[in-house]
């Protein structure tokens, strides 16, 4: 008896559930096989998006056979009626079987079934998938790993969409589902989603709604509202606006279109310093507006200083990083030893003073070539190939540091004597990496083929580098879609012809090695800037300050000379400077002005007119020429949409409620029109600050409404009065007026006042027949006439802050709260109703009940029980 | 017993107090009289206000709360302290009816047979004649009705409820329209019988006449000085009108919603802790009826959740007890009521959301 009350609910609730079943029941036809169609149009193009993302079209196709087999199972299994569960599991089912297929063939049973081999496997790709995820910037290749991701997320996708389109009823929310694939690229990618990735994605999500709404397999749908003739030409119509709007509107409005979203890579939350790959973040920190990571050094060396933190000499592979090579580090605690002869006799010592401060990495920035590292807490290691120096089990973090470093002193002339084969060093440094691009080849050999020795091939490279074909753009690379490094993107690069230092020093790089000079590229920090503080260095006096910053980043090459070692050159226009070895001996002036030593260490006396004026155009130069250009749009664009996202985020409310309005007194149904215009003027009694209460007749509010919130009945706002009563009085007849209209009628024609009538009806003309034609107008009148009378902050918020949207919100976001209180009080109702001392007074006050039907004053006091089931229960 | 029934049976024979009105009634009796149309019950029922409230000064909402009792065919409870006109009102409303009228004086020595009527000897004709009592009118006023002893105020009981008088066995239809306006003064308990709460509840409404403002009073100073004004009053319907406008209410076409109201009303007052006895079916039937007759009065020919506020106190308050730590805070049923009233959710059916009743009404009508 006493869960009687709850059983109609649960009836209910089946019964509700009933029209919401699979289609399958009456029939399916052609119905699973058009959505699962549309569905898989829809995901496939928004799986055309993801080129960019992923590198090359070669995924595409695994992709899209993942999704055509999932959404074909998913209408097999709906054509042959099965349960929406089971459509679903089916769905999940094919999806393992395919990607099996597709990734694990070889350990799987059957091609189709994974076994336990099949772990392992899943495994690696995923730990592929996620490195490839947190060390590589967009367009990343399409390893397996990343490509089993896709198809996976693609497939759920599928599943995710099916699921909310079909089973669910909700078509119409099936689109969130596409725009979470959307939503990647858009963020990543320079020219976002693009167009035919976006038609492809709009078209089928218009054939998923167009397919829901024509078979409509939910009898909501089909009793609701019967389909009118001219349906069909209207949702054409509504979606070619949309869709052509959507095109359109960037174009209209900047900032959608010239890559500034594409710099939500820098959303990336390994953010600039964390040092994984300093190859791809180097960009990132070359970006960021306000330099991070600030490194202070003084050093005694009158040239300026590159700090040197790691080097990547591994040029094969999709994406290029530095090789740790954890077997071979040597713990840091003894002198440094370069590994290979230097047969100069003239080394230069320098000593260094440098604190991170901020900039957090593994990896030490030292200048080249350190011999002694003191100062520094944790523990460290040092590379013998590359003398980059790691932490182990600490970072570059509040370290400050002591360096010794030595350099032989270098000159054109010594450069050039240096032909020598090269000899010593591992072959790693000299390996042609495979599947080097054609242009890479060709314009190396253009470039440098005639020259004869190694020295002369690189000045020429590096001369062709600084040519003026060139030019220097941080963004350029990230609009052209090669941001990052790799071979394919230097290909790119060496198209496009422009990029930054890590373009420039890998092509350097490469094209040295093709060259037959062996090569690397070194990452740090160009030459910083004079802060004008002196630092006290002990044995050394005192030293100038400089610092470097994230906006100092930068990448060289260096080059192997026999006898000389590892020698930096700088082929990137604009920054860092040029070494006199380096400079064009064509340059006589220059190479006459340096005098005839020539060397990375200038005499004192050129020192100061080169150092100031190298850092002084070099600081500009890339602080406010290059990155301005690109840059500086940038804020501007960012603040436009920021401003026009703000302006849409404030204005919604009034969009919302314009268009509940445009809605109401435009109704699909005419019969609907007047209860609809009733709502709106609640609504609009409730914008300007009185609400309706729940107790209150639609007479009696319409009362109130036109006491408190319009002027004198006889006066202006006669016209409002009486669109309000004529409204008042339609929506009396539509509510309780006999169905139909026809039929008696008690003086219903004709509009009258009965002596003493019932409050309300007061003044002013009243049709009980009114024309409802002219309901538009007369909202119109009445809501002239309430801003007519209503003070300028109230006019204010009724048309930006409107109550009633703004209430509504709030009984949204309240109910789950509402929701949860009841059930939680229902729990609590039923535990007392399960309690010992409760079946007594319940046995009570069911006879009671019984008793009070035949004699009301016998039954005793009533207990102010409200909803007490099991009064009811026994009551019935 | 024979011949007295012989008698009785040839009950609309008359005696000679009743003949006239008898012949009237029979007309009426005859065929179901046919419902007045707009135009026409609009017009009388003005005709009638505005006759009564020629006597009654500043009272038009009781006059009116008359009406719509006499229209409901249900009768009528003036209950106040002497001297505000009851009895005015209520003769001055038979008055604007071409109809019989009967004034009933309770007293304490009134016997059950003065107002039912009682079966006598006819010495010439040998046999025993039915001679009708006071109840025998279409209106019958019952003056300080508290005053008659519990038997005599439990005769009129019947005649109420089933417009019949049943003496010796044999029944006697009551003429049509038939209303009993019933005065009671609260005051002056001493010797009195008050109405038990079974035949307060065959009243459709009890209203207080209250005083009149004080413009009202000093008219009724200037114009009552010297003639009744009862005088000039002269009857402006007849009776058969009446029992068109009677057909026409009944005609009101009440929603489903409107029904919820209603019912969600009685509901509230029975689950009201402030309420020892909530409102009893047969008063929502009767609020109904009140409410379809003031919805007709208003030129309606639905009813409004309005009409059933407008009187649900008149017809509810004398039928609903107070508890007793409720009547010791100071409530009084009507204050009662209307707190509940202005709590009670007026059913809102958001458009396109039809609550059941109004869905399923709509598909009818489909």
């Amino acid at each position: 008896m006493t869960i009687a009350p709850a059983r109609p609910t649960n009836a209910g609730h089946q019964a509700l559930g009933g029209p919401g079943m699979p289609a399958g029941r009456t029939g399916p036809g052609a119905y699973p096989w058009a959505i699962a169609a549309a569905i898989s149009l829809a995901v496939c193009g928004a799986a055309l998006s993801l080129n960019g993302v992923l590198r090359g079209w070669n995924w595409y196709w695994a992709a899209m056979t993942t999704v055509l087999v999932v959404g074909f199972t998913l209408a097999a299994l709906r054509s042959v009626r099965a349960q929406p569960l089971l459509v679903t599991a089916g769905g999940f089912v094919a999806l393992v079987g395919v990607l099996t297929l597709t990734f694990f063939r070889s350990s799987s049973f059957l091609w189709v079934v994974p076994t336990g081999a099949t772990l392992p496997d899943l495994d690696r790709l995923i730990q592929r998938a996620s490195e490839t995820v947190l060390a590589e910037t967009a367009p990343v290749a399409p390893n397996t790993g990343i490509v089993m991701v896709v198809c996976a997320v693609l497939g759920l996708a599928v599943i995710l969409v099916d699921a909310l389109a079909v089973p669910l009823g909700m078509p119409a929310a099936s689109g969130t589902g596409l725009l979470a694939l959307l939503v990647v690229p858009a963020m990543i990618k320079p020219q976002s989603v693009g167009v035919w990735s976006f038609v492809g994605t709009a078209a089928g999500y218009l054939l998923i709604l167009a397919c829901s709404q024509w078979f409509a397999p939910d009898g909501r749908l089909q009793g609701g509202s019967a389909r009118s003739p001219g349906l069909m030409r209207r949702a054409v119509l509504t979606g070619a606006v949309a869709l052509a709007a959507t095109l359109v509107l960037p174009l209209a409005i900047p900032g959608f279109d010239s890559g500034t979203f594409p710099q939500g890579s820098r959303l990336n939350p390994w953010g600039a310093s964390t040092g994984l790959n300093p190859m791809i973040t180097l960009g990132n920190s070359l970006r960021t507006p306000d330099g991070s990571g600030r490194i202070t050094y003084a050093t005694n060396s009158p040239a300026p200083l590159y700090l040197r933190s790691v080097t990547v000499d591994n040029f094969d592979g999709d994406s290029w990083g530095p090789d740790d090579r954890p077997g071979s580090r040597v713990p840091l605690d003894g002198r440094i030893d370069p590994g290979y002869p230097v047969l100069t006799d003239e080394q230069v010592r320098l000593v260094t003073a440098i604190d991170a401060g901020s900039f957090t990495s593994p990896y030490l920035p030292v200048p080249y070539a350190p011999e002694t590292v003191n100062g520094l807490g944790g523990q460290w290691t040092w590379d013998p190939a590359t003398l980059s120096i790691k932490g182990t089990d600490t970072t570059t973090r509040r370290q400050e540091y002591l360096v010794t470093s030595a350099v032989p002193k270098l000159s054109a002339a010594l450069l050039a004597q240096s032909s020598g084969p090269v000899r010593g060093i591992p072959d790693l440094f000299t390996r042609i990496p495979g599947n080097v691009p054609d242009i890479v080849r060709s314009t190396a050999q253009t470039v440098a083929g005639g020259a004869g020795t190694p020295y002369q091939k690189a000045l020429a490279i590096q001369k062709y580098l600084r040519s003026s074909e060139f030019t220097y753009s941080l963004q350029s690379p990230v609009q052209g879609g090669y941001d990052g490094n790799g071979l394919s993107v230097l290909a790119d690069f060496l198209q496009q012809k422009s990029g930054y230092c890590i373009h420039y020093a890998s092509a350097m790089a490469v094209m040295a090695r093709l060259e037959g000079i062996p090569s690397r590229i070194a990452v740090g920090y160009a030459p910083g800037r004079l802060t004008g503080a002196t630092v006290t260095v002990a044995g050394q006096g005192t030293l100038p300050e400089y610092e470097a910053d994230a906006r100092d980043a930068h990448a060289w090459p260096e080059l192997y000379f026999q006898g000389l070692g590892w020698v930096p050159f700088e082929p990137t226009p604009s920054r860092g400077v040029v070494p006199d070895y380096a400079t064009e001996t064509s340059a006589p002036s220059v190479a006459e002005s340096l005098g005839n030593n020539d060397g990375l260490i200038p005499d004192t006396a050129p020192v100061p007119s080169t150092t100031p004026s190298a850092t002084a155009q070099a600081v500009p130069g890339s602080g406010g020429g290059s990155a301005g250009d690109g840059a500086q749009p940038m804020p501007w664009l960012l603040g436009t949409a920021g401003a026009l996202g703000l302006a849409l985020l404030a204005a919604a409310p009034h969009l919302v409620r314009a268009g509940t309005r445009s809605r109401r007194l435009h109704p699909k149904r005419p019969d609907l029109a007047v209860p609809l215009a009733w709502s709106e003027l609640r609504d609009l009694g409730t914008d300007y600050g009185l609400p309706p209460g729940d107790s209150e007749t639609p007479r009696a509010y319409a009362a109130r409404f036109r006491s408190a919130l319009l002027g004198e009945p006889d006066g202006m706002d006669q016209d409002a009065h009486g669109a309000v009563a004529s409204l008042t009085s339609a929506f009396e007849h539509h509510r309780y007026g006999r169905p139909g209209g026809g039929g008696f009628r008690v003086g219903g024609l004709h509009p009258r006042q009965v002596h003493g009538s019932a409050p309300g009806q007061g003044s002013g003309p009243v049709h009980a027949d009114p024309a409802v034609q002219d309901i538009p107008a007369g909202i119109a009148t009445v809501e002239a006439s309430l801003r007519a009378n209503a003070p300028l902050a109230r006019r204010w918020a009724a048309s930006w802050l409107p109550p009633s949207v703004t209430r509504r919100l709030g009984l949204l976001i309240g109910a789950p709260f509402r929701a949860a209180g009841r059930a939680i009080r229902q729990k609590g109702r039923a535990g007392a109703r399960f309690g010992p001392r409760r079946p007594t007074s319940e046995g009570r006050a069911t006879a009671g009940a019984s008793r009070a039907s035949v004699q009301p004053a016998a039954g005793g006091p009533f207990t102010p029980a409200p909803d007490d089931g099991g009064g009811r229960a026994g009551g019935r | 017993m024979e011949p007295h029934r012989r008698i009785a049976d040839n009950g609309s024979a008359p005696n000679l107090n009743l003949a006239g009105v008898a012949d009237s009634v029979s007309q009426l009796n005859g065929h179901r009289p046919a419902a007045m149309d707009s135009d026409a019950f609009h017009a009388a029922a003005q005709r009638i206000l505005t006759t009564v409230n020629t006597v009654i000064d500043g009272k038009s909402d009781a006059a009116k709360l008359a009406l719509t009792v006499l229209l409901a065919q249900g009768h009528l409870l003036v209950e106040d302290v002497p001297g505000v006109g009851k009895t005015l009102l209520a003769k001055t409303l038979a008055r604007t009816i071409d109809c019989t009228v009967n004034r009933i004086q309770f007293t304490p020595d009134l016997l059950p047979s003065d107002v039912t009527g009682v079966s006598i000897y006819n010495q010439a004709s040998r046999l025993f004649e039915f001679r009708p009592g006071a109840v025998f009118a279409n209106i019958v006023i019952g003056d300080e009705i508290n005053r008659a002893s519990a038997k005599t105020q439990s005769a009129l009981l019947e005649c109420m409820e089933e417009h019949q008088v049943t003496v010796d066995g044999t029944s006697y239809k009551l003429d049509e329209p038939f209303m009993v306006v019933a005065t009671q003064n609260p005051i002056e308990m001493e010797g009195t019988y008050p109405l038990p709460e079974a035949q307060r509840d065959r009243f459709m409404a009890r209203i207080s006449m209250g005083y009149p403002d004080k413009d009202a009073e000093i008219e009724m100073l200037e114009t009552h000085q010297a003639v009744s004004p009862l005088a000039n009053v002269s009857p402006v319907v007849t009776a058969a009108d009446v029992a068109g406008m009677i057909a026409t209410v009944q005609q009101v076409y009440v929603s489903g919603p409107v029904k919820e109201y209603t019912v969600s009303l009685g509901r509230a007052t029975r689950e009201s802790p402030l309420l020892r006895l909530g409102a009893s079916p047969r008063s929502l039937l009767q609020l109904l009826r009140a409410a379809k007759a003031t919805a007709a009065l208003d030129g309606r020919d639905f009813v409004l959740p309005d009409d059933v506020g407008d009187v649900a106190e008149a017809v509810l308050a004398h039928r609903i007890i107070l508890d007793r730590k409720a009547a010791g805070a100071g409530e009084t049923p009507h204050s009662v009521l209307h707190g509940i009233l202005s709590r009670l959710p007026v059913p809102q059916a958001a458009p396109g959301h039809p609550t059941p009743a109004a869905a399923a009404a709509g598909s009818r009508n489909r």
